[in-house]
């Protein structure tokens, strides 16, 4: 651990700060961001015929494919990250404090980038109002994608109003060293604001992460978006049961990755080494590990199942999946990543920052990987397989994979702006690291990964 | 376990002895619930009505428990009506609903016997069941028919064994629709289905010769369409009035999620701007006096090809059902119009007289109606001036040949003429007609030696009656003629959709695949082509991936 005191100047070095780094990492995202704003305008213009995607069928295409993929994977990453930050508060898992709100800014940053998918992947997104608010009280009864939008939005919700209490406390009592460029979004911020709603707050946030805890394995991505596919019996690839876990942990290990990407980049680029710790990462890299090896589980449990004796139209589905080098290729990155944290537990000298962020792009490479020929083998091998056109054919356009760069460019374009604006770590992280409980934040055991990380 | 002992129910005197003691240790009668329980079983196996089991007891339970919301005889009928699950919903009449409701029922009317009895709804049939409460459900639900409706539902049977694959029924929806290229409503495929007994009575469904196996395939207009249940914003829907699952074009986002749940394949999404304008389709048929073909009698925009933007597919032409272009049209879509064979059959589903329905009933008829056109009663009657009336003469003097009017006759032995407002109403009152003509001129086709000739009757020994033609004679002159499909099915049954259309023929299996060129004369879907209202040619296209290709950005060729 470094020697150096964390400060309030720590948390604040973001926001007072304005380098040229700073200054070109967000003329590159906004870049990225803006080239797919013109590629998605010229979609608008043509139609989705600039993307890869056909009619599945006699049309010899698949329906869904890299925009849907995406959306997934961001829905995910975003799911993890407050899960994270939940069950910091939750379960006391001091040590990641300090990560807590960039996992909170991650699953914002996240949802967005998977709710301007869901308008990107439409035919008519300028209905979105009209045609899915208007006869919500009809559609939400039956549409699984009508529950996504419904719970996402719920998420969204959840998630700001938690980030909105926490920030409270943090803008009051440094409000004399933040810029005041932006009093009006403080004032806004803190309106009411009383030393004794502190308590009060503290336990809505708790309250509130027990909801989001909850809700995440039930509703989100062991719920609702899993059920877009798994509720088919027309595509085998998608149905069953085990896509509810299966998303989980795959939301899990991308947002673990995710926030292990965002946390070394703040650390890098404010000299954070005395707030986010080594520690935080090896905590981090072995709760990745460990939700790696459920990923991989559960895809054993659908392989074994769907490969064993499995109705024919199962079987074909899934051996075509595990023939796919896409599929290969992402479970093997995945099960690199298993091996080397699993080893690093072993012997800690093979802990390097720079393995600990390939450990991070890898798995976040896999993910999206795994989501995108998820998505595309339930085209490919129907019930209804009959069709010469199908198994039918796919590859994302230039205007698709420009989706992927813009949304990266999206998501970090978010970050870079809210930083300045308030502390991404939390004044309480500070305070606990510390050692000044002034705040009387209670003590919990500590969770068997940190002994763990510890050992 | 059971029916071995004096018991009335179907779990033995044990039980019902364990019962009898339970409704001792309440206040109320045991013996008017034992009696109840007993006639309950009675009401299962079909000794007794359920109206009376509710008139028979009805004053007892008013004095025992002082209230009996049960139905009465008059109440009852209404209440069959929405409920399901008789013994459940007897129950329930009782007091409360779910399963501490329903005890405590038990309970009050000193009849946890009767609630036994009433149990026998569901394990009369089987016998060692202790819980009733499945096996009512279970038997509720084989009593509703999915394909019952109390409406008008279009659908159709199609007789794959007489498609010849020539594909006028996909050309003509093309150009009903005025559809892009590649967009196949309605698709006819060719296929081979390894480990299937190869089809052997297709050889008389034509006069072609044996066929390969095909699937026409337009949409199935499911009772239960998965399309319509995930769409999130009701723009895919089903039309109260018959049944018509349509896409309303101005409510659809364009999600692509009923492509995905539908497991047939039938949806085709408007990828880009379509070949056709709107306004085109619409002056077109507006100088028509037809409207303008896309807009329903709701005023909404169902019919022609999707805009940009959002999914289509296959209508069955709500334009023609609605009247909009004229009342000849009412009752047909275009791709039935334009098929050959009459292999297409559309009407209404509701319908025991509907062509679909008929055809579906007896497939060797259908065929023989779609096969044969008598001559017309004029001509007959011409022909007939002057000649006999014995059947040598009569078949002498006409154009008609015996076995003609064998299967003229086997029809009209097979199945009432001319009922139901269908095309094939149409073709059994030209049948009707010719044979009143023979009739009139004096030939008698009802006698015994006309019928015998015809191998339509047995010869009758002196010392019996003739008891006229012989059914079952008719029906095999009809499957020796025309043949009788391999099997009766509705595609992906198993998928609980609840299709509309039935086929008839042999059914695709997991193994099937297809194979091209389609049709008898290896004809391709890129060989045809229809002129849209628009004066341009519009090529028909089989993969339409191949056509969506040409606007891909940046497309590479490759594939995942």
């Amino acid at each position: 651990m470094s020697t150096k005191t964390p400060s309030e100047a720590d948390i604040l070095r973001p926001i007072n700060t304005f380098t040229k780094k700073y200054i070109a990492l967000f003329g590159v995202c906004a870049l990225a961001f803006g080239a797919f704003l013109v590629a998605w305008a010229y979609q608008l213009q043509k139609g989705l015929v600039v993307t890869g995607l056909g009619d599945w069928g006699s049309g010899g295409g698949v329906t869904w494919g890299l925009y849907i993929g995406a959306f997934i994977w961001w829905v995910g990453i975003a799911h993890g990250g407050i899960i994270l930050s939940a069950a910091v508060r939750l379960l006391g898992m001091d040590r990641y404090m300090p990560v807590a709100r960039l996992a909170e800014l991650l699953t914002i940053a996240g949802l967005s980038a998977a709710g301007f998918y869901i308008l990107v992947h439409m035919g008519r997104p300028d209905r979105m109002v009209t045609s899915v608010l208007g006869h919500y009280h009809i559609t939400v009864n039956n549409s699984p994608l009508v529950w996504d939008v419904t719970v996402i939005t719920a998420y969204f919700v959840l998630t700001a109003t938690y980030l909105a209490l926490t920030l409270r406390y943090d803008i009051t009592r440094l409000r004399d060293q933040l810029p005041d460029l932006f009093e009006p979004v403080y004032k806004i911020m803190t309106i009411g604001y009383t030393k004794e709603e502190d308590r009060v707050i503290e336990r809505m946030v708790w309250w509130l992460a027990l909801a989001i805890i909850i809700m995440a394995p039930l509703l989100l991505h062991g719920g609702v978006i899993p059920w877009l596919f798994a509720v088919l019996p027309g595509m085998p690839a998608w149905f069953g049961a085990v896509q509810g876990p299966q998303f989980l942990t795959i939301a899990l290990t991308s947002a673990i990755s995710g926030v292990i990407l965002v946390a070394y980049a703040f650390r890098r680029a404010y000299d954070w080494e005395h707030i986010m710790t080594d520690d935080v990462f090896r905590g981090l890299l072995l709760w990745l590990g460990f939700f790696c090896l459920l990923f991989l589980w559960l895809q054993l449990q659908q392989n074994v199942t769907g490969l064993f004796k499995a109705p024919l139209s199962t079987s074909t589905a899934q051996g075509a999946t595990l023939d796919h080098p896409i599929y290969l290729l992402s479970m093997g990155l995945v099960f690199a990543t298993l091996a080397y944290i699993f080893a690093q537990t072993i012997r800690p000298s093979l802990f390097t920052k720079a393995r600990a962020i390939l450990s991070g792009i890898v798995v976040l490479t896999a993910t999206f990987l795994e989501k995108l020929l998820f998505v595309v083998e339930g085209f490919m091998h129907p019930e209804f397989e009959i069709y010469a056109a199908t198994p039918g054919e796919y590859f994302p356009s230039a205007i698709e994979w420009l989706s992927l760069a813009g949304t990266i460019g999206m998501v970090v374009l978010i970050f870079l702006s809210v930083s300045k604006v308030v502390p991404v770590v939390e004044l309480h992280a500070i305070e606990h690291l510390r050692g000044d409980h002034g705040h009387e934040h209670e003590e919990h055991g500590e969770t068997a990964a940190e002994k763990e990380v510890k050992a | 376990m059971s029916t071995d002992d004096e018991s009335f129910h179907p779990l033995g005197n044990e039980w019902e002895n364990e019962l009898e003691t339970m409704l001792d240790d309440t206040e109320y009668d045991t013996e008017l619930g034992m009696e109840m329980a007993q006639d309950a079983f009675r009401v299962t196996k079909g000794e007794l009505s359920e109206a009376e089991f509710h008139e028979k007891y009805h004053e007892d339970v008013m004095e025992e428990f002082g209230e009996d919301n049960r139905p009465t005889a008059e109440a009852f009928e209404a209440a069959q009506e929405e409920a399901k699950g008789a013994a459940s919903r007897m129950l329930s009449k009782f007091e409360g609903d779910g399963e501490e409701g329903r005890r405590e029922a038990m309970k009050k009317m000193g009849a946890g016997a009767a609630a036994v009895g009433l149990g026998a709804w569901g394990t009369v049939e089987n016998g060692n069941e202790p819980d009733p409460e499945p096996d009512v459900a279970a038997a509720a639900e084989e009593e509703e028919d999915p394909y019952e409706h109390d409406r008008t539902q279009w659908g159709m049977a199609l007789d794959l064994e007489r498609c010849d694959g020539c594909l006028s029924c996909v050309t003509a929806c093309a150009t009903e629709n005025q559809l892009d290229s590649g967009v196949n409503w309605m698709y006819v495929l060719e296929f081979e289905d390894p480990g299937e007994s190869a089809n052997t009575n297709s050889s008389l469904a034509r006069t072609s010769g044996p066929s390969p196996n095909r699937l026409i395939r337009p949409c199935q207009h499911c009772t239960d369409a998965p399309c319509e249940k995930v769409c999130p914003t009701t723009a895919r829907h089903t039309r109260d009035k018959d049944g018509l699952v349509l896409t309303d074009y101005d409510v659809c986002i364009g999600c692509r999620y009923c492509q995905v749940a539908c497991p047939y394949g039938v949806n085709y999404f408007q990828w880009d701007e379509p070949d056709v304008s709107t306004e085109d389709i619409a002056e077109h048929h507006e100088e028509l006096g037809q409207g303008d073909h896309m807009t329903d009698d709701r005023g909404r925009w169902v019919d022609s090809r999707a805009p940009r933007g959002v999914m289509s597919k296959c209508t069955m032409c709500p334009s023609r059902q609605d009247g909009h272009m004229g009342e000849e049209y009412v009752g047909t879509t275009a791709c039935q119009q334009a098929c050959p064979p009459g292999a297409i059959q559309f009407g209404n589903m509701s319908d025991e007289e509907s062509d679909p329905k008929k055809y579906a009933a007896n497939p060797s008829r259908g065929r023989t109606l779609e096969r044969i056109s008598p001559p017309s009663a004029d001509a007959l009657e011409e022909s007939l001036d002057g000649a006999d009336d014995d059947l040598e003469s009569v078949l002498e003097a006409t154009d008609l040949d015996e076995d003609t009017l064998a299967l003229m006759k086997a029809v009209e032995i097979t199945g009432e003429l001319g009922t139901g407002d269908g095309k094939l109403a149409g073709y059994e009152r030209e049948f009707q007609e010719a044979l009143d003509a023979l009739a009139d001129h004096g030939l008698d086709l009802d006698s015994e030696d006309v019928l015998v000739e015809l191998d339509l009757a047995d010869e009758t020994d002196e010392d019996e009656e003739f008891d006229g033609p012989s059914v079952e004679d008719a029906q095999q002159r009809l499957e020796a003629f025309t043949g009788s499909p391999e099997s009766n099915f509705r595609l992906l049954e198993d998928m609980g959709t609840n299709p509309n259309i039935v086929y008839l023929g042999q059914e695709p299996g997991p193994h099937a695949e297809q194979t091209e060129p389609t049709g008898a004369t290896s004809l391709e879907y890129e060989q045809l082509s229809y002129e849209a209202v628009n004066g341009e040619t519009i090529d028909l296209v089989d993969n339409r991936k191949e056509v969506l290709d040409e606007e891909t950005v940046g497309d590479t060729g490759w594939s995942l």
